[in-house]
């Protein structure tokens, strides 16, 4: 009798089960079904688009991509556009990353925003130049104990179009205990000419999804996505003198920038700095001496931070502030640009600021 | 929480206890030794800002501490889903008189402070609570 009491109940409650998930479903299927909605984007493109999904999702759907460091997951604050109408109420979600000012100006976070009805939105003209490119991996090269060259081929005869100093956002596949996508961002090291095929200069990190699979995983032959360009970080076209501030895999936007100006050709004056710990941490160093050789007034040069006595090197040493001094002929016509730690782009910007270089001059990209 | 997330170990290493009954036997351990998840956070920052004033090189921190830290490229999210990011900044702090060293992450500090969880057992950048307290106070 128990028995078969207890067996009725879990039957019962089966069946109850069953049916909510069936109502649910079918709520989901009716309720979220938002049917075909029109999204506007700067008052003059009109996309019809399936509603029901984020803004940034919809948009990628899209094939127009707008950065984002944490996945649409609402954390990073980095997908922020103007949402002129249609966007519904701002999220307590989004409170959080977006100044009071960014509030009044209708900016919300791409990620949070659901498409549901007709929505007008403002986004800069640059990102319609952002696409994803499918690609095979070319070439992987060692040049530190850490740090590799990684050659993608576009495929399908597509070129990509950007800005010596730029990034892209590549896209993991899953890997070993890795099940879904990771996106992270890095800086092309390749020339622009050099449009059918871009490189990037990847370090390894502790514990990092990305940079694991390209260390250990990534084999020449693979097939490998990204989106891009992004990123306001690029070679003004001035004759103003130059001063390239970089160490470990900040060098892949120095590198892009050196290599556009062997190709298109230039008189300016040029230093690049590039800060390691030891000789260990050098690397593309004859490639550099090559540009000394090429470009009519172009120094390369090392500083180690913690070079053992062992390691012999009679370059320079400690910190790149010192050495300034001797490479800034005119601060007024001089550029900076610094790429590597908050820590480091601080103390050389409060140093080139010192030796008299105006701060709108001084451009970099900074890993934090 | 889980590998392969936000980062590729993920945060409770080789633990087979749930990450509530992490938090909990850390604070037990926390309040045996005295100190607070808050305090424990306060002092991992003081290192980091200690090096960071330091522009990220070695730095020698009240005579005693080695402090460096390493920045490299992007940010962690928390795996509690708080608002933020977490620049992936590394900092090693060695007691000088015990050699003992530990490094962790801006994320470290995010999680002790606001959820008083060090990671579980054998976790990338676990911190044992009272070792912690042993060494860096």
């Amino acid at each position: 009798m128990m028995l078969q009491r207890i067996v009725t109940d879990i039957l019962l409650m089966s069946g109850i089960g069953v049916v909510l998930a069936f109502i649910m479903v079918i709520a989901q299927r009716w309720l979220s079904n938002y049917g075909e909605v029109n999204l506007n984007i700067n008052s003059k493109r009109d996309m019809k688009v399936t509603g029901g999904n984020s803004l940034l999702a919809t948009l990628s759907d899209s094939q127009i991509f707008i950065p984002s460091a944490c996945g649409g997951r609402g954390s990073c604050g980095a997908c922020k556009c103007k949402v002129i109408d249609g966007g519904g109420p701002l999220l307590p979600t989004e409170r959080p990353l977006l100044t009071k000012a960014e509030q009044a100006d209708s900016i919300r976070l791409a990620c949070q925003v659901k498409v549901k009805s007709d929505i007008n939105i403002q986004i800069p003209e640059d990102i319609f130049n952002i696409r994803r490119f499918n690609t095979v991996i070319e070439e992987i090269v060692d040049y530190t104990y850490d740090i590799k060259g990684i050659v993608f081929k576009l495929q399908n005869g597509e070129t990509i179009d950007f800005k010596a100093g730029q990034y892209v956002q590549l896209e993991t596949v899953p890997y070993a205990k890795v099940k879904q996508k990771v996106v992270r961002a890095y800086s092309i090291s390749s020339k622009p000419e050099l449009n059918d095929r871009i490189q990037l200069i990847i370090r390894l990190v502790p514990e990092g999804i990305c940079t694991t699979w390209v260390h250990k995983f990534l084999k020449v032959g693979d097939k490998v996505s990204f989106t891009g360009p992004y990123g306001d970080f690029y070679l003004r076209d001035t004759d103003a003198d130059i001063l390239f501030v970089a160490g470990g895999s900040g060098k892949a936007p120095i590198k892009s920038m050196l290599e556009h100006l062997q190709e298109v050709g230039t008189k300016r004056k040029m230093t690049y700095f590039f800060g390691a710990r030891t000789t260990k941490d050098l690397y593309l160093t004859d490639e550099f001496r090559v540009f000394e050789k090429h470009f009519d007034d172009f120094s390369y040069v090392p500083v180690l931070s913690h070079a053992s006595p062992e390691e012999n090197w009679d370059g320079k040493t400690g910190f790149v502030m010192p050495y300034f001094k001797d490479a800034i002929r005119d601060p007024k016509n001089t550029e900076a640009y610094l790429c590597g730690s908050p820590g480091m782009i601080s103390a050389v910007t409060k140093s080139l600021i010192e030796y008299g270089l105006s701060e709108e001059k001084i451009y970099y990209d900074s890993f934090g | 929480m889980q590998p392969g997330v936000i980062t590729l170990g993920g945060f409770l290493g080789t633990d087979k206890r749930d990450f509530t009954q992490i938090i909990a036997d850390d604070e037990k351990t926390l309040e045996k030794c005295g100190k607070t998840a808050e305090e424990i956070a306060e002092r991992l920052e003081y290192f980091q800002q200690q090096s960071f004033d330091a522009f990220e090189s070695n730095t020698i921190v009240d005579n005693k501490y080695k402090v460096e830290t390493e920045v490299v490229r992007g940010y962690l999210p928390c795996p509690f889903n708080h608002q933020g990011i977490y620049r992936k900044s590394y900092t090693t702090v060695t007691n000088l008189q015990s050699g003992k060293s530990f490094t962790f992450s801006a994320l470290n500090i995010h999680l002790i402070r606001a959820h008083h969880f060090f990671e579980g057992k054998k976790s990338h950048f676990r911190l044992e609570p009272d070792e912690v307290i042993k060494e860096l106070f």
